[in-house]
């Protein structure tokens, strides 16, 4: 699994993001880079993180995730975890991991929903 | 050999987390173990591979099928000859960590799986077993 086969994908003023199947943790760090410099350089509203083609979810992926979503948060966005399969739901939730300030969805369509919902009521 | 039956990998570096993961997710399909079980074995089998990693360095992963009285099931023993673990009832404790992580690791591998064993010696090095049935149909 090569590193660079991230890419931040922006659509309108939200990032998406899908995360490959088989994820190292040198992957899931150079996401978190890449999602934070895109939302420096581009006026984002927040970030969706389709995660529907990931079969293992474990401490490290979620706390990289809480924290991404934490910084987003830091910098003026929100994140969406889109796509958790019933599988990694069930496991995620035995093993005790918590994704903090990240909202979810059940895919990337309804996560989209969720930031429009969310920047109106910012309004 | 099939890779149900059994195999090995060295845990050396950060990559060999994945490769564990393939593997044992392999094995885990091939014995007969449906998807959200093959989940709950490769997450486990992530953190602990993980913990040898961060804590010893290198170490390995052994799998294999056993067969119990009235069903079968994977068996994972991951060896490392690290550090040890000093208190092994503080490191079962959920959110327990000397290595700035989660904590969750160990106690979440216990509860994702049906038996767990750990013997440790400070200075020598851990071994942790651990084993999931199939449930009979």
């Amino acid at each position: 699994m090569a590193v660079e086969d991230i890419s931040v994908v922006r659509v309108r003023d939200v990032l998406l993001v899908t995360v490959p199947t088989h994820p190292d943790d040198a992957t899931v760090s150079v996401l978190q880079e890449k999602v934070l410099e895109a939302m420096a350089r581009h006026e984002s509203k927040g970030l969706v993180l389709d995660i529907s083609a990931v079969e293992i979810f474990d401490s490290f992926f979620a706390r990289t995730v809480a924290e991404t979503a934490q910084m987003v948060r830091l910098m003026g966005g929100q994140t969406v975890i889109a796509g958790m399969r019933p599988s990694v739901a069930i496991t995620t939730t035995q093993l005790g991991l918590t994704l903090g300030e990240a909202f979810t969805a059940l895919d990337v369509d309804r996560a989209l929903d969720k930031l429009s919902e969310q920047s109106l009521g910012e309004l | 050999m099939a890779v149900a039956d059994g195999g090995s990998i060295r845990i050396d570096s950060e990559g060999d987390i994945v490769s564990v993961r393939m593997s044992i997710r392999d094995a885990a399909k091939a014995i007969g173990f449906g998807v959200t079980e093959v989940t709950r074995i490769v997450t486990a089998a992530s953190e602990l591979t993980r913990n040898i990693y961060l804590y010893a360095g290198s170490g390995q992963v052994c799998w294999r099928r056993v067969h119990g009285p009235r069903t079968q099931g994977i068996e994972l023993v991951f060896e490392d000859q690290g550090p040890g673990i000093e208190d092994v009832d503080q490191a079962m404790e959920k959110g327990y960590s000397t290595s700035g992580g989660l904590g969750l690791g160990l106690p979440g591998a216990k509860r994702l799986m049906d038996e767990m064993e750990i013997e440790t010696e400070v200075g020598k090095g851990t071994v942790v077993t651990v084993r999931k049935w199939l449930r009979r149909r």
